[in-house]
């Protein structure tokens, strides 16, 4: 009879953070830029800081890489968690599927704005908003 | 609320209609201009219906909240839904008949909280 042993029974498997990486840094697929994999501020960094590009290679956890697509992924909006801290939500461009990451501390505040600005420029919907009130 | 396909109103009654699942309100399944809803307009939740890794039904079933709206460069907004039990994303269309004043509210709020001083860029 197979030992029982409540207590590692209903531990929870934790996520695995640290992943080990062949070298110390990637290359951007979008802007060729080499990224070092460490981040200031979170410790999934999967987003070149520049053009925010990311590689779908990872399916619901963060370094299981697990998806087989491979594809490149584009930035394509903005969210905002209940306590304020920015997610990016990515778009892959080869089987559509989404993710969300949280943005790092380096991550170009430029690109940042100008995404979250963007639904703000377009002239369309803030001009019905408006006529609601 | 059920569907990202093509709309296909010949496919389906008019009359359809559906229950919110956050605010209870009761819905016609299609927009006025007979394309197939897939999320309130008046509070703009969805539910979880159509499982978009593998296709078909999801047997999940749990409410999807906005969290995010994403401006295209051709074409119309369309609304980031999340599902809150199990955290699938899902992009869908904006309707003509949504909630304006949600839609605005989901896309100042990254604004209204910046992870850096906004002041500098009015110097650029």
């Amino acid at each position: 009879m197979p030992r029982r042993n409540p207590a590692s029974a209903d531990r929870r498997v934790q996520r695995r953070k640290e992943r080990v990486p062949r070298g110390d840094a990637f290359r951007c697929a979008g802007c060729r830029a080499d990224v070092p994999f460490h981040a200031p501020g979170t410790a999934h960094r999967n987003h070149c800081p520049q053009c925010l590009t990311s590689l779908h290679v990872d399916r619901r956890v963060p370094g299981d890489r697990a998806a087989g697509c491979g594809g490149r992924m584009e930035a394509l909006s903005l969210s905002t968690r209940p306590d304020g801290e920015w997610l990016l939500i990515h778009h892959c461009l080869v089987c559509g599927e989404l993710s969300a990451n949280r943005i790092a501390g380096d991550d170009n505040p430029l690109v940042l704005l100008r995404m979250a600005v963007r639904p703000l420029s377009d002239s369309r919907v803030p001009a019905r908003a408006m006529l609601v009130l | 609320m059920s569907n990202t396909n093509p709309p296909s109103p010949s496919t389906g009654s008019r009359t359809e209609t559906f229950t919110c699942v956050r605010c209870g309100r009761t819905v016609g399944a299609f927009t006025p201009d007979g394309l197939r809803r897939n999320h309130c307009p008046s509070c703009l939740h969805s539910r979880h219906v159509h499982d978009h890794v593998e296709g078909g039904p999801s047997e999940c079933l749990s409410r999807m909240s906005p969290i995010s709206i994403a401006v295209p460069r051709d074409g119309d907004w369309k609304v980031i839904h999340r599902c809150t039990r199990c955290d699938e994303l899902t992009a869908n269309r904006v309707q003509v008949d949504d909630n304006q004043l949600i839609l605005m509210r989901l896309a100042v709020r990254p604004l209204a909280q910046p992870p850096f001083p906004l002041e500098v860029f009015g110097e650029l």
